[in-house]
């Protein structure tokens, strides 16, 4: 008797904004109660003050079997209610839907119209595939009801039937091609739209219906059909070349014509996507001229992007990307207008114009984008390691909210709104710069690194400053691109030999920063780019006079070991180059200060290693002790650490007494990582690699071995296949794996205990994997060096990479005076 | 198709959720939350188009929003439909809104909110754009209404009347 309508709840909302909780609590508990009535009226008006809860966050499918009540209520205000409630609540799981098929099944074939709506605009959203299956033939049936509103909402709810249930989709489609003849422009505009999205997902099905709706569009004036008829031939024109001839006329006598601004900008996205401006037709304009229509369309854009209405400039520069993309000539001109945009104060804006900018650049203007947008950058506040880091303005994002409470006391009351149409109600916080979004800065990273590679380098000027730059975003990116920093930093060098004097510096200089190191060690940010750095200090290092604190200091940081395996690998295995390559430097020129210097230098090594891998000083600091514990490291830098520490002692041992030359080793070492020089592999090398005959590769290397008490190890499972970009860091394991191949190879043909299958075994598999590569890299008609005897397939390897880099690699013309190395492939297989 | 219409005021309260795909309630009030602190930031001389992000309706999906006084109205679409397109039909179905409400205000949509997930199906069904007249949307409207309205006096009574301090 005294039930709360939804009015009253939503006064007591706003009289308890206080404690609101609590409020809806004893709400919902009254809700409960009263679903349970037998009095429709009151169950319909519990129902529909929980669909308003529901809206503010709370949960209402404990109610669905009262909603199914209330939906079969014969009053329609109730049945309304309960339809909504439905629409609002019910999902997939929703059991109580098997309940509905009748009652949808006869409100479908009701006497009333707004009936008849109201099942189809449920059952649209409600429709399980059950219910889609049970219920298609019914509202097929409904396309031929006489009032259009019905018609029209029949067209879409079977649209979301036959997603549901796609076994409907042949019957629809006839269907829906009669519908595009309605009289009715709204089931035509439904009709269109249903093809619209049938034909998104699969054009090429829906290219029979093109002649109708190609005569809907030159015969219709209704600028919304037309809007949805010219997006549909923009997925429809790229599947059927002769589509853009037929459109043509069309397209351009609406793009001359209309004076809607959706409808042209409709047009001339059209125009672009479907290559309609690609067809050599002339079209006359206003007075009669000829003109062409691309033209035509990058003329009539440009009212768009440099219109003062920021949604238009915003939808031009969509359309402007597209058109760069079809027609650079056309739009080439508009640079400065686009940089311009890179300023606006609008994000959606300005994620669009550093798309078409990056596209845009050339060698000329390369250069000053990029020093661009790094300033734009560099100025916001959010970054945090910026050298000289400008007191800028708070970021509004991070102002308090306005005051907690529903409305502001001065609120709608009497405020019309559509005659308050963006008028500023309330103040407005300061806008924050779009430079400061994550989102921008990402995409201008990426802009970046794509407009400067791309065509490998076609535009690049200066590598150096190139490097440069990159090291800069290291610090003023701001947002967690070190991964891609890392990867544009390496290709860089290893692909430009010229550069790599510069880039071991800027690495140096990465390396040496404390705060960089810092904060890869506290939560992994740049931690892939000083790994990087780390690879490129160690591997190009004798480009630069040679430095004993590379190994000691710079390679081998205190925060060494929270980096990932990976990353801690390349650390120690770039200071064991580091320092071999200092060794042979002091070597070459011997004295008592030489020896003092090589002894301090490798005990200093001794001791950091012990320092940051096993700081709880268990070790000590021998070389043997280092080689002992790295086993218990993961795998990779346990490796690199055994190996680093296998050199120390080496040189420990051969420099314990001062000697009047230099030991040889010292000046040796570093030979055993500059064997050959690594160039880049493309991605489809390794999988070309022919598997040489009788060799299985999924068949176990030899027999497993059941008793360890013998000496030899079993042979190593065989490798699996490295993946491209981790190639480069590999190079030391791979050697390593080969000499050690041998030496067990070796070891085990030469032991006399070593039984299980020895000479078939050893004799069959390693001298098969040894030859892989000599096998596989057949170069054709390509003068094979003829490296001479046993050893040889290194030398013909090494010899063959020389040659090869000598290749002409790209087809776009290179910077004068660098030379940019190409992916190294193997070439196709002959056919067997 | 249009994945989702909202409506909430300049502090994220929400007047109307209509979403056209099937998700949970946590989600819906995630992406109104998200959606909000996107629009709520953005002054009135930016542009009205945002890019969709990854919970709301994936990269392709666009926001298009308009802001009347102290709300705003927000239509997700994906790329089927076209951007100046939506900016029209949310100032059409603002205007639907005013002629069923004569100068239609915040309070209008708090009090009838039922009323405007009618109006706006006879807008939007489906996800898909039905009517695009205003003449049209405003004649179905009043004839549901004329339907709806023999049984529901005791709800019209209860607001006005309470106004009045008539019912308890």
């Amino acid at each position: 008797m005294f039930e709360k309508t939804l009015s009253d709840l939503i006064q007591g909302l706003r009289a308890n904004k206080r404690n609101e909780a609590e409020y809806i609590q004893r709400s919902l508990e009254e809700i409960q109660r009263e679903v349970q009535q037998s009095d429709m009226r009151c169950k319909s008006a519990a129902v529909d003050k929980l669909n308003y809860l529901h809206m503010l966050g709370y949960d209402m499918n404990w109610a669905s079997f009262n909603v199914v009540e209330v939906m079969a209520s014969p009053r329609f205000g109730e049945k309304r209610t309960g339809y909504l409630a439905a629409a609002q609540s019910f999902n997939q799981e929703t059991d109580v839907l098997m309940l509905v098929t009748n009652l949808i099944r006869k409100d479908l074939a009701a006497p009333s119209a707004m009936e008849v709506g109201l099942a189809l605009d449920g059952l649209a959203q409600t429709a399980t595939a059950e219910l889609a299956a049970d219920l298609f033939d019914d509202v097929l049936a409904v396309l031929g009801h006489p009032r259009a509103c019905v018609r029209k909402k029949a067209v879409v709810c079977l649209y979301r039937l036959v997603q549901r249930h796609p076994e409907g989709l042949p019957a629809l489609v006839p269907q829906l091609k009669e519908r595009l003849d309605d009289p009715d422009p709204s089931v035509v505009s439904a009709a269109v739209g249903v093809v619209c999205e049938l034909a998104r997902t699969d054009p090429r099905s829906y290219l029979p219906l093109a002649p109708k709706l190609y005569h809907l569009l030159t015969t219709l004036t209704n600028n919304w059909i037309l809007i949805k008829i010219v997006n549909l031939f923009a997925a429809l024109a790229p599947i059927e070349p002769r589509l853009a001839r037929k459109l043509h006329g069309p397209l351009s006598r609406l793009v001359t014509t209309t004076s809607a601004m959706s409808l042209l900008y409709e047009c001339i996205h059209t125009a672009v996507v479907g290559d309609v401006i690609g067809v050599p037709l002339p079209v006359p304009d206003a007075i009669g001229r000829e003109t062409d229509f691309a033209e035509l369309c990058a003329q009539k854009l440009e009212v768009f992007y440099q219109s003062r209405d920021h949604n238009l400039r915003y939808v031009g520069l969509v359309t402007l990307a597209r058109l760069q993309a079809r027609r650079p000539d056309l739009v080439a001109g508009q640079y400065a207008t686009v940089l311009a945009c890179l300023d606006d104060p609008d994000l959606s804006i300005r994620m669009r114009a550093i798309e078409v900018v990056a596209a845009m650049t050339t060698r000329k203007t390369l250069v000053g984008t990029v020093n661009h947008i790094v300033a734009q950058l560099a100025r916001s506040s959010t970054v945090a390691l910026h050298p000289a880091g400008p007191a800028a303005l708070m970021a509004a994002g991070s102002a308090p909210a306005a005051a907690e409470g529903d409305l502001p006391q001065t609120d709608a009351h009497g405020t019309s709104l559509v005659s308050a149409q963006g008028a500023i109600a309330a103040p407005k916080r300061d806008c924050a710069d779009p430079a400061d979004s994550p989102e921008y800065r990402l995409a201008a990273v990426e802009a970046i690194a794509g407009m400067c590679s791309r065509e490998s380098y076609g535009n690049m000027v200066d590598f150096e400053w190139y490097v440069a730059t990159l090291a800069d975003l290291v610090y003023v990116a701001g947002v967690d691109v070190d991964r891609l920093l890392s990867e544009r930093l390496l290709d860089v060098t290893v692909r430009v030999r010229q550069v790599r004097r510069f880039s071991v510096a800027v690495a140096r200089r990465l390396l040496a920063d404390a705060r960089l190191a810092g904060r890869a060690a506290a939560d992994g940010a740049n931690a892939a780019t000083l790994a990087t750095a780390a690879y490129i200090l160690g591997e190009y290092c004798p480009l630069l006079p040679a430095e004993p604190d590379d190994a000691t200091l710079l390679l081998l940081p205190p925060g060494l070991a929270s980096l990932s395996d990976d990353q801690q690998a390349v650390f120690v295995q770039a200071a064991a180059k580091a320092y071999t390559n200092w060794l042979r430097d002091v070597a070459g020129d011997w004295s008592a200060d030489a020896w003092e210097a090589v002894r301090s230098v490798t005990a200093s090594i001794q001791r950091t290693l012990a320092q940051i891998f096993f700081p709880d000083g268990a070790a000590g600091t021998s070389g043997d002790a280092v080689a002992r514990l790295a086993a218990g490291l993961p795998l990779q830098a346990g490796c690199r650490l055994r190996q680093l520490a296998e050199i120390i002692k080496t040189v420990s041992v051969a420099t314990s007494n001062l000697g009047d030359a230099a030991p040889p080793v010292c000046a040796e070492l570093h030979a055993l990582f500059t064997m050959y020089e690594l160039n880049p592999v493309s991605a489809a090398a390794q999988g070309k690699v022919p598997v040489p005959e009788g060799l299985d590769l999924d068949a176990p290397i030899g027999d497993p071995i059941p008793d360890t008490s013998h000496k030899v190890l079993p042979p190593p499972p065989p490798p699996p296949p490295p993946a491209a970009a981790a190639q480069l860091h590999q190079r030391g394991s791979r050697h390593d794996r080969g000499s050690g191949d041998r030496a067990a190879h070796r070891a085990r043909e030469n032991d006399p205990f070593y039984l299980g299958g020895a000479a078939h075994g050893a004799a069959r598999e390693l001298p098969d994997v040894d030859d892989i590569p000599v096998m596989a890299l057949d170069l054709g008609d390509k003068p094979r060096s003829s490296g001479g005897g046993g050893g040889g397939s290194k030398k013909a390897k090494k010899a063959k990479k020389k040659h090869r880099r000598d290749r002409p690699r790209t087809p776009s013309p290179p910077p004068p005076a660098v030379d940019i190395a190409g992916d190294e492939d193997v070439p196709e297989a002959p056919p067997a | 198709m249009i994945k989702a219409v909202l409506i909430f005021n300049q502090l994220g309260k929400p007047r109307l959720i209509k979403f056209y795909e099937q998700i949970g309630t946590a989600a819906q009030q995630e992406i109104l939350r998200e959606i909000h602190s996107l629009v709520a930031k953005r002054p009135d001389t930016q542009c009205n188009f945002l890019e969709g992000t990854r919970s709301i309706g994936g990269a392709g999906a666009r926001i298009v929003y308009r802001h009347y006084a102290t709300l705003y109205f927000v239509f997700v679409a994906d790329q089927s439909e076209s951007d100046l397109g939506m900016l029209d039909l949310i100032q059409l179905f603002v205007e639907a809104l005013d002629r069923s409400f004569e100068n239609v205000c915040e309070l209008d949509l708090i009090f009838h909110f039922d009323e405007i997930h009618h109006i706006l199906s006879e807008v939007v069904s489906a996800g898909m754009v039905i009517e695009t007249s205003l003449a049209e949307i405003g004649s179905a409207v009043d004839e549901a209404k004329r339907l709806a309205k023999p049984d529901s006096d005791h709800s019209r009574l209860g607001l006005h009347s309470l106004r009045r301090g008539f019912v308890q």
